[in-house]
């Protein structure tokens, strides 16, 4: 008969994943089980006499059914849209009596499930979406963290401000970002966007209203940012920002992943660049964008950088592509493909109503209604590896053999992270790989799914094929929990991840908090 | 006329392909005011996606403002706003539940109907000869002015269209059955000629029912007669009537563009060049059942602003800026007040 070991909840169960997992039977991942609702009713019963607005039934609770990787599926049994703090504690306080677990979801941009309620309560956070002040003269700015990154710039751009750095999707949330790390194209300059955070309210998993910074229960900020939502629910955050600026962006074409990787580097080590990150068409095409805020960076970078980068312009390089296909016409499909590619994507990152003087305003708008448009899709499965700068090219070649072997198209996006050593704790068990020193790189792979069906499965073992890579090199991954949690143990070893789930016991006795996303 | 020929739009998907980007929640006025993602385009068609229907979704569906913000931001291009009209039209029509009493419609329903399908409408004015002819649909508001709506005809140069289709705009506004026979003969009607209406959704659905036709709103219409042009000037807010420039996204977001770079002004778009609306009123409000009791557009419209004056191209957006603010609003027929100017450009439209 078989035996089926009975796993706690809030504890890592047997991997999964593991290579030595269900012999001879491919790896598969699946949704955790839903929770069975035990003490649902006198919960709601509790929250209600609270004043606490809890929706329930189908609609309510089916607009909450998947996250932006449309690959896991769960309904909660109830919703509440957060409003402030004290509602959030109060929920908080009432899970950990009942033990009913809380989902917490921001902008829902996760890809693996972690946003996704399979059963209890969702706590939807971008009802708390007020920008709290700004402070001009010191540049900062308080908001509520169930904001979205573009409504937060809309609000500093009337004082002609801005958020340091933020993902390239304007509808990812603030409190979501700071609790994985946040990545932009200047970030090898500025470090992730989890690093602007200067100070963080947080609703503890048992209920307190929590403020804290490195100098305030620092222990708590420590484990909040990077945190994966496990230690505390983020309502506000103050920020870093700073004066608004236009930006002139130049694109240098490869036709080498590595030879481009290089001179990424050599930017990125030289503070040669405002901007810069690395974006394919598969391998064929692959685009280094440079970008400045100033005329100062951008004269200095003419001066002393442009004349080593090894890439092509954009004539240059489709006459270079002209050559390489006429010699290999059995190719002419690929670059069919790479033609109809050009001629939807680049006019988007050219709309007149952003270019002015040849520089481009509101570049999050331009690059994530690009990104929606043209690689977004009801399912999205990014799966990332992240290596100190050493190993990167190496794992961007393996992972790109990868997405060959399962994918006809897919897209490599890769940037840079400047490190801070005065966050090393923030980075502990985070997509920061340890051992990184100065920077880390991370590369995602993203297929495109066309329109085309693929099985979970077939997903699955794509996902597992580029995380096998990150085990096999010591590396991190920005997406490592939900569906892939398995990885956890493998990735960070036992001791690490023990004396994180001592920590989460301890402020989480019920395990109540985004169950199933990392524990 | 300034207007390129518009083509007919990519055919338009339904809310099953919404992809819960969110977008749309960015540039949403009910998301601005109540922080519910329920009441939003994407909380309707993730809804809709898990089985909701008309009534399920009544409240989002008459809080609505059809401003049409959601459409041009979309990726999945899905016709949010023909999806909330549908939801409409199936709420007006949807049957009572079993043992209920009949359902309480304003008395503006029948009125409506009975007017669409009994009044005679009458033909385009004589001076309308051509077909070629671009005509104006002023629309109840401006009509309700008569003053206002001289001096309009005055700088446009355009004939009144007697038909303005007034019925079938606030048909489409509360989502009532619209008589084939008096669409036929409305549509009909217009065929061929250019025409500049003053109500958003009116144009936005005659771009469906006349694709290739050359159509314009008022706003943009009296912005390019010179006489209003040039009395434009840049320390002035200009506030775009969101419905008509979101029925042709593509073409006017680079006409507005231009605007700006020529006169200097500032203007009532987002960062991703969306018009916020000045007023984002519902179903009940339009139906006159609640009050405009809300600023929050408006103000936000004006957050770190400090335009010497403010002109709309809406004639309801004065109100709405002259609750809330000292600054002088003018509506843009009010800045080509120069007779020279208007003989001058006289001819310069057709």
């Amino acid at each position: 008969m078989l035996k089926i070991p009975l796993v706690e909840p809030g504890t890592v169960g047997p991997c999964p994943v593991a290579s030595d997992a269900l012999q001879g039977i491919k790896r598969q991942q699946t949704n955790p089980a839903r929770w069975n609702g035990a003490g649902w009713p006198a919960f709601v019963a509790t929250l209600r006499a609270g004043g606490v607005e809890l929706a329930e039934g189908s609609v309510a609770c089916g607009v909450y059914a998947t996250d932006a990787g449309g690959t896991a599926y769960g309904l909660p049994h109830g919703v509440v849209i957060a409003r402030n703090a004290g509602q959030v504690s109060f929920l908080l306080k009432t899970a950990q009596t009942h033990r009913v677990p809380v989902t917490v979801r921001g902008g829902g941009l996760t890809t693996e499930g972690e946003s996704v309620a399979f059963g209890g309560v969702l706590l939807d956070m971008i009802g708390m979406s007020r920008v709290v002040s700004i402070d001009a003269a010191g540049l900062t700015v308080r908001t509520e963290a169930g904001i979205f990154w573009h409504s937060l710039a809309e609000e500093l751009r009337r004082e002609n401000l801005d958020y340091l750095s933020a993902p390239l999707n304007m509808t990812s949330s603030v409190g979501g970002t700071l609790g994985v790390g946040g990545i932009d194209v200047n970030s090898a300059r500025l470090g992730c966007s989890a690093d602007q955070a200067i100070s963080l309210q947080v609703v503890t998993p048992s209920g307190e209203i929590v403020e804290c910074s490195d100098s305030e229960n620092g222990e708590l900020f420590q484990r909040v940012i990077l945190g994966y939502g496990q230690f505390g629910i983020i309502t506000e955050a103050t920020l870093r920002i700073r004066p608004y600026t236009p930006l002139r962006m130049y694109y240098y074409y490869y036709s080498s992943l590595r030879v481009a990787i290089e001179d990424l580097q050599i930017l990125d080590r030289n503070d040669a660049s405002d901007y810069s990150g690395i974006l394919t068409i598969m391998d064929c095409a692959v685009n280094l964008l440079v970008a400045f805020d100033s005329d100062e960076r951008e004269a200095a970078f003419h001066a002393h950088w442009k004349s080593r980068l090894r890439g092509y312009g954009e004539t240059g390089f489709a006459l270079c592509m002209a050559g390489h296909y006429a010699l290999r016409p059995w190719k002419f499909r690929e670059a069919l493909y790479l033609l109809q590619r050009k001629r939807e994507v680049f006019p988007e990152f050219r709309r007149a109503e952003y270019m002015r003087d040849k520089k481009m305003y509101d570049r999050t708008v331009v690059f994530s209604r690009a990104v929606w448009k043209h690689w977004g899709s009801k399912q999205m499965v990014i799966p990332d590896l992240a290596t100190p700068a050493d190993k990167f090219i190496e794992a961007v070649e393996r992972g790109n053999a990868v997405c060959r072997k399962y994918f006809t198209h897919y897209t490599l996006y890769c940037v840079g992270i400047k490190l801070r050593p005065e966050h090393l704790p923030h980075y502990e068990m985070s997509c920061i790989p340890p051992g990184a020193e100065g920077w880390a790189y991370g590369c995602e792979f993203e297929p495109m799914i066309e329109g085309g069906i693929y099985s979970r499965d077939h997903f699955q073992s794509f996902k597992n094929a580029i995380y096998d890579i990150g085990v096999d090199m010591g590396a991190s991954y920005y997406r490592f929990g939900g569906m892939m949690k398995g990885y956890i143990r493998r990735v960070f070893g036992d001791a690490l991840v023990d004396r994180h789930l001592a920590m989460k016991r301890k402020a989480d006795p019920a395990m109540i908090l985004n169950r199933d996303v990392i524990f | 006329m300034p207007a390129t020929l518009a083509k007919a739009p990519a055919a338009p998907r339904d809310f099953a392909a919404c992809s819960g980007c969110s977008l749309c929640l960015l540039v949403c006025p009910m998301w601005r005011r109540h922080h519910d993602p329920r009441l939003t385009p994407e909380g309707m068609a993730k809804a809709l996606q898990c089985g909701a229907t008309a009534a399920d979704l009544a409240d989002p569906v008459e809080t609505c403002s059809l401003c049409g913000a959601c459409d041009p931001v979309c990726p999945e291009r899905i016709d949010l706003s023909g999806m909330v009209m549908e939801l409409r039209h199936q709420l007006a029509g949807a049957l009572p539940p079993p043992g209920l009493p009949p359902m309480e419609r304003p008395a503006l329903f029948a009125e409506l109907q009975a007017r669409m399908q009994h009044e005679e409408r009458p033909a385009g004015p004589s001076q309308v000869s051509l077909r070629s002819d671009t005509v104006f649909l002023p629309g109840p508001a401006l009509r309700a002015d008569p003053a206002f709506l001289e001096r309009t005809v005055a700088l446009l140069n355009l004939p009144v269209f007697a038909d303005d289709g007034d019925d079938i705009a606030l048909a489409l506004e509360l989502g009532a059955d619209i008589p084939q026979t008096r669409l036929q003969s409305f549509v009909d009607s217009l065929r061929g000629h250019s025409i500049v209406a003053a109500d958003g959704l009116l144009l936005r659905q005659l771009r469906r029912w006349l694709p290739g036709s050359k159509r314009m709103g008022l706003g943009a219409a009296l912005c390019s007669r010179a006489a209003v042009r040039s009395n434009l000037a840049a320390t002035d807010l200009y506030v775009i009537e969101p419905r008509a420039c979101h029925a042709d996204y593509e073409r006017m977001v680079i006409y507005y563009n231009n605007l700006q770079i020529e006169i200097g002004c500032s203007l009532s778009l987002d960062l991703q060049r969306i018009a916020i609306p000045a007023s984002a009123p519902g179903l009940r409000h339009r139906l006159g059942l609640a009050a405009a009791d809300d600023d929050t557009q408006a103000r936000w419209i004006l957050r770190g602003r400090t335009p010497e004056r403010i002109v709309v191209e809406d004639l309801a957006d004065i109100a709405a800026f002259r609750r809330i603010t000292d600054i002088p609003v003018v509506h843009l027929a009010e800045l080509g007040g120069d007779p020279t100017m208007i003989r001058k450009t006289a001819r310069a439209f057709n």
